[in-house]
């Protein structure tokens, strides 16, 4: 467990150093604990709302890793975001959910589980987004292009995706929060 | 979308984003220079102001708004962290606070019972307090517009926090015109302004600061 902890830590401190493959694999090793907390908090729900839910909460987790020191332990860093965004989210679904931090703990024994479904939500806000940063997010997360392969693609320098695409995402999370409520 | 893609996408974005306390100081420091400014433009400083200076009892306003402004600005940024709602120790708030009522206390006992009153009312009541909240908005607003990058899990104890740091500070600063030296006069009106703009910044925080 502990060992796991430490990995966690170093992902994300390489992450914010500016690794995006220690990035990636961080929020992989994150997302199917988080379902399963999404998950069984919100079985009422269904399976493709809670996806959406999870969806919510990395986004919020992405925006807001900055805010992680990174002498301080992940894991309370992580379930505070994600505790706040799944009520949050859940409260703008029409259901008040109470969530105890423990229930987190328990969870994380849990089988972690398998990404299911596609789903509405996130490509509906992404369709929101002005016709050049909504191709930039397709591109690169649909298509698993680079940003360079990006930038040929439609014609802009490298450095030019990379602030588009952090725009787009932050942009992301501003309709959400609009378009949810 | 899948969850997958969207774990691409994200991964992709490496582009950093400042850090709040960083964010925080580089506002902090044209609001309270904006706040001089304002106060001199509109008030002046005290003319006496090197004697009040060596005047312990009038010093200590400065030392405890000065305090004040500390132990909540590091609370602020302690509270701008997620766990930090359910990390993050309020106590030194209440030190302080029980300095100030000792200070008063104290002042209390040794006013002639006939000066009271006097002391305590003063002649610029009104002027205070209109001037530390007007004061106050720069750093406030700086300091809610900072803690916005910050990922806060109790908006409205966030913006309290904010209000007592700003208002703390403007405090400080107004103290550089007041010439009531009278902890009975300071203590109790400094802390009536700084309590209505804590209240009004809780209420902006519960709004601006959720994300």
């Amino acid at each position: 467990m502990a060992e796991q902890t430490d990995d966690w830590g170093q992902l994300l401190a390489a992450a914010n150093a500016g690794d995006a493959r220690a990035y990636a694999r961080f929020l992989g090793i994150v997302a199917p604990v988080l379902r399963g907390i999404v998950r069984a908090r919100g079985a009422g729900l269904g399976e493709a709302a809670c996806e959406d839910v999870l969806q919510e909460v990395l986004l919020a987790i992405h925006l807001k890793r900055h805010t992680w020191d990174a002498d301080a332990p992940v894991r309370p860093w992580l379930f505070a975001i994600a505790r706040y965004k799944v009520v949050d989210a859940f409260r703008a679904r029409g259901r008040r959910i109470d969530l105890p931090i423990e229930d987190f703990v328990e969870v994380l024994a849990a089988e972690p589980e398998r990404d299911p479904t596609e789903v509405a939500d996130m490509a509906k806000m992404i369709g929101m987004l002005d016709g050049r940063s909504g191709t930039i997010v397709r591109k690169i997360g649909l298509e698993g292009a680079t940003m360079a392969e990006t930038g040929q693609a439609l014609r802009m320098s490298e450095g030019a995706v990379r602030v588009a695409l952090h725009r787009a995402l932050k942009t992301l999370a501003v309709l959400r929060e609009r378009h949810v409520e | 979308m899948r969850t997958d893609d969207l774990i691409r996408a994200l991964a992709a974005d490496t582009m950093p984003e400042r850090p709040v306390a960083g964010a925080m100081l580089w506002v902090l420091v044209p609001a309270l220079g904006g706040a001089l400014l304002l106060l001199w433009l509109i008030l002046g400083f005290r003319s006496d102001l090197l004697q009040a200076v060596s005047n312990p009892v009038a010093l200590t306003r400065w030392v405890l708004a000065g305090a004040l402004a500390v132990v909540s600005m590091r609370l602020a940024l302690a509270l701008a962290r997620p766990e930090g709602g359910a990390q993050a120790r309020l106590w030194p708030l209440a030190g302080v606070a029980l300095l100030a009522l000792g200070l008063l206390g104290w002042a209390y006992v040794t006013t002639p019972p006939g000066g009271r009153q006097m002391a305590m009312v003063g002649k610029t009541m009104w002027t205070c307090l209109l001037t530390i909240p007007l004061l106050s908005v720069l750093p406030v607003g700086g300091m809610l517009w900072a803690l916005r990058r910050g990922a806060t899990t109790v908006p409205a104890r966030a913006g309290a926090v904010v209000g007592l740091a700003g208002s703390a500070a403007a405090a400080a600063v107004y103290a550089l015109h007041c010439t009531e030296d009278s902890p009975l006069f300071y203590v109790t009106w400094y802390g009536v302004a700084i309590l209505g703009v804590t209240l009004v910044s809780a209420a902006i925080g519960a709004r601006v600061l959720r994300w």
